[in-house]
């Protein structure tokens, strides 16, 4: 009987402990003032020294990925060195991008109800029409399928494409069919997230580009100063951890005045986020901004707003309908939008480029912009300047 | 008051638990203690608190509710389009409720007529709902629910309590009397705790277990509309893995996974308890990751405590025994 109250009140401290440890973890950013607030500055020059040093470390990787080596596993697109945007592979290959009609893409997607996912899909259907080839679209139900997706990339790669646009849902879940890919000549891209260090190329919008649009536009709107708080999606993923990298470094690297008071992870969830911005602004009455991973969760942050009639300004990433018709409402400040359906027409053509042999960079940039109640009503060809693609048979 | 104090030990140890967990959030942060904050954790467990007693139900039988976080997901989608195409809002929540209600009964034809373990069962509807949802929907979600059906739910009463906070109370009020006051709530203990003993004493085990799992798909609709009206639009992806919160919150409360011991007020504090302690770690600025650690952690000393409390139960009465012989 001594035993167990004992083994209660153990676990007990086991538990007030863990929160008290965390608590010191988190809670200098909570006093905006004193001591604690250099420590604040401290850690985050610590977390960007260490940023920079990986960076270093994946400059490494990448270099033997140029050469054609498997290439790191800390492979990061947002920091390739010989990353091109597409006009500057047209302006180094020749406008004309090389077709032959008995090629055949597989594509590999997932969660097609998810909106982004979607419109890519268009973009790929789009794209097959435009440039008169066959593509094979598949695509996983939810965004967990992970060994579902495997089969579709494995039978893809069986019955003989020519090249495979992947949009893998981890970093690893498509590792080994990319390996066995890659072993029957097959050429491999990896577009947008997740990602595929053993991919031959990687298309898709700059995430850490992101982060640093929106802070930069919150800095503007805000006179840069007052308090911030970001919305993380699921850390996993890579582009909730460059969004949020983005974010943070455009206010550390620009001495702004903004200070960062709070980060959660809502997994992408809405309801989750709108609970999340209920406790901040009743925590943080000078909240003035909330930067989101994606739009999903700005738009759970967006309602929560509404509700505490304050006037604190949401911006999400991705670009997708719902948020554009929010911003139309003038509810949701700003999204910023990756295009997914230019982006899958540049994997598209980047890949029959590289299918005709021409030499592409380990990673290609695609089209992004920010969107507020300025540009919401603009043409999106217009916005980031596109040119259609001159197709040659 | 002696009886009380035994009758609900239980719950009000888990009220105790919730109250220290306050005390070391204010603690650490003296701002948890405002009254915003107070409203803000009431209104942060409305969802899984009304997700908890349904379960709960399907619980007390000996079964298990799986499909609810899809449940959940395939109302919001029926009311909102409902509403989008001008029903009248009462209508459409009449419409989700019996959406709910069908479901369940669904459920409880499974486990009931063709005698399947509950875990399965509904470990199948579970994906069945969800897949309802994605077809119904085509993925996208339905947006822009009128305010009329919205403000049913978020309305204020004076000192900003939410008409919603409000429904999540009578809901448990409901609850309460069902299973403390009525015939039925005798036989879900009954059912749950014995089910042959149950069944030879008359009950009518099939019907038992069928309004457990309609309780569970009600409870699981009247969710589903307040979300439905917090957020002012429904998705097919809604309610991921809010099943594994609605347990943690019954099991907190010192509901029995075996069956045929629970309350609704244990779940209630379970469901406080767990809002509790999600506000608190965004008060004191924790990452959220801990949360789970620190959730998991509290489910396994409160189920310890079950299994103790039992071991206590069997000393004494061998000691009374023993001093009676």
């Amino acid at each position: 009987m001594k035993k167990k109250v004992l083994a209660v009140l153990l676990t007990a401290a086991m538990a007030v402990s863990l929160t008290a440890c965390g608590a010191n973890g988190g809670s200098n950013s909570k006093d905006g003032s004193g001591s604690s607030d250099t420590q604040t500055q401290e850690s985050d020059r610590d977390a960007s020294d260490g940023a920079e040093n990986s960076e270093e470390g994946e400059n490494g990787s990448e270099d033997s990925k140029g050469q054609g080596d498997a290439g790191g596993k800390e492979f990061n697109p947002d920091k390739a060195e010989d990353a091109m945007s597409i006009e500057e592979i047209r302006e180094k290959n020749g406008a004309e991008v090389p077709v032959e009609a008995d090629w055949k893409l597989g594509v590999v997607m997932k969660s097609l109800s998810n909106e982004f996912w979607r419109t890519l899909q268009e973009g790929y259907e789009a794209a097959a029409e435009d440039a008169g080839l066959t593509i094979d679209i598949q695509a996983t139900t939810d965004e967990s399928d992970e060994t579902g997706q495997q089969t579709m990339t494995e039978a893809l790669t069986t019955q003989g494409v020519d090249a495979l646009l992947m949009s893998p849902i981890s970093d690893s879940n498509l590792t080994s069919a990319v390996e066995s890919a890659n072993d029957a000549d097959v050429l491999t891209v990896n577009v947008n997230d997740g990602l595929i260090a053993e991919a031959n190329h990687y298309v898709g919008p700059n995430a850490y580009m992101n982060g640093q649009l929106a802070a930069e536009w919150i800095s503007n709107k805000l006179g840069d100063e007052g308090q911030v708080a970001i919305v993380v999606g699921m850390a996993k993923a890579f582009a909730a951890r460059e969004r949020t990298e983005g974010f943070k470094d455009w206010i550390a690297d620009n001495n702004s005045k903004m200070e960062i008071v709070a980060e959660q992870n809502a997994d992408w969830d809405r309801q989750k986020s709108k609970e999340l911005a209920n406790t901040w602004i009743t925590q943080y009455p000078e909240l003035k901004a909330i930067f989101c991973n994606n739009d999903d969760m700005a738009l759970g942050v967006v309602e929560a707003v509404e509700e505490s009639g304050s006037d604190i300004l949401v911006v999400g990433v991705d670009g997708i309908g719902e948020a554009y018709d929010s911003i139309r409402a003038g509810k949701l400040d700003a999204t910023v939008d990756s295009f997914p359906f230019y982006m899958a027409q540049v994997a598209v053509e980047c890949t029959l480029r590289s299918i005709a042999g021409q030499k592409l960079p380990s990673a290609v940039a695609t089209p992004q912009a920010l969107i507020d109640s300025e540009n919401v009503d603009k043409d999106a060809a217009e916005i980031i300047n596109w040119t259609a693609p001159a197709y040659t048979k | 008051m002696k009886a009380i104090g035994t009758k609900y030990k239980r719950e009000i140890l888990v009220f105790l638990a919730t109250v220290i967990l306050g005390v070391v959030f204010t603690a650490l942060n003296p701002n948890f203690l405002m009254w915003r904050t107070m409203l803000t954790i009431f209104q942060q467990m409305v969802l899984n608190g009304l997700l908890a007693v349904g379960i709960m139900f399907a619980i007390l039988t000996g079964g298990i509710d799986l499909s609810i976080g899809c449940t959940f997901a395939i109302v919001g989608i029926a009311v909102a389009n409902c509403c989008v195409k001008g029903m009248n809002p009462f209508l459409a929540i009449l419409a989700g409720l019996l959406v709910g209600v069908v479901l369940g009964m669904f459920n409880g034809f499974l486990v009931t007529n063709l005698k399947l373990q509950p875990f399965i069962a509904t470990l199948g509807t579970m994906s069945l709902y969800r897949g309802v949802a994605y077809v119904v929907t085509g993925g996208a979600p339905v947006t822009n629910v009128p305010d009329s059906f919205r403000n049913i739910f978020n309305g204020q009463l004076p000192g900003g309590i939410r008409y919603y906070v409000i429904v999540m109370i009578a809901v448990f009020v409901i609850a309460h009397i069902i299973l403390s006051k009525t015939r039925t709530g005798d036989y879900l203990y009954a059912v749950g705790g014995n089910e042959e003993a149950a069944k030879l004493s008359g009950v009518n085990v099939a019907k038992t277990k069928y309004i457990a799992y309609i309780v569970s798909g009600a409870c699981t609709a009247v969710a589903g509309l307040v979300m439905l009206a917090s957020l002012g639009s429904a998705e097919a992806t809604a309610g991921i893995g809010y099943e594994t919160n609605a347990i943690a919150a019954a099991a907190i409360g010192g509901t029995s996974m075996a069956g045929g011991r629970g309350t609704a007020l244990g779940t209630f504090f379970g469901a406080l308890l767990l809002a509790v302690l999600k506000v608190g770690m965004v008060v004191i600025n924790v990452d959220s990751f801990w949360q789970y650690v620190v959730t998991g952690l509290i489910i396994i000393a409160a189920s310890y405590f079950e299994f103790m409390k039992g071991d206590i139960a069997a000393f004494t009465a061998r000691h009374k025994k023993e001093r009676s012989m």
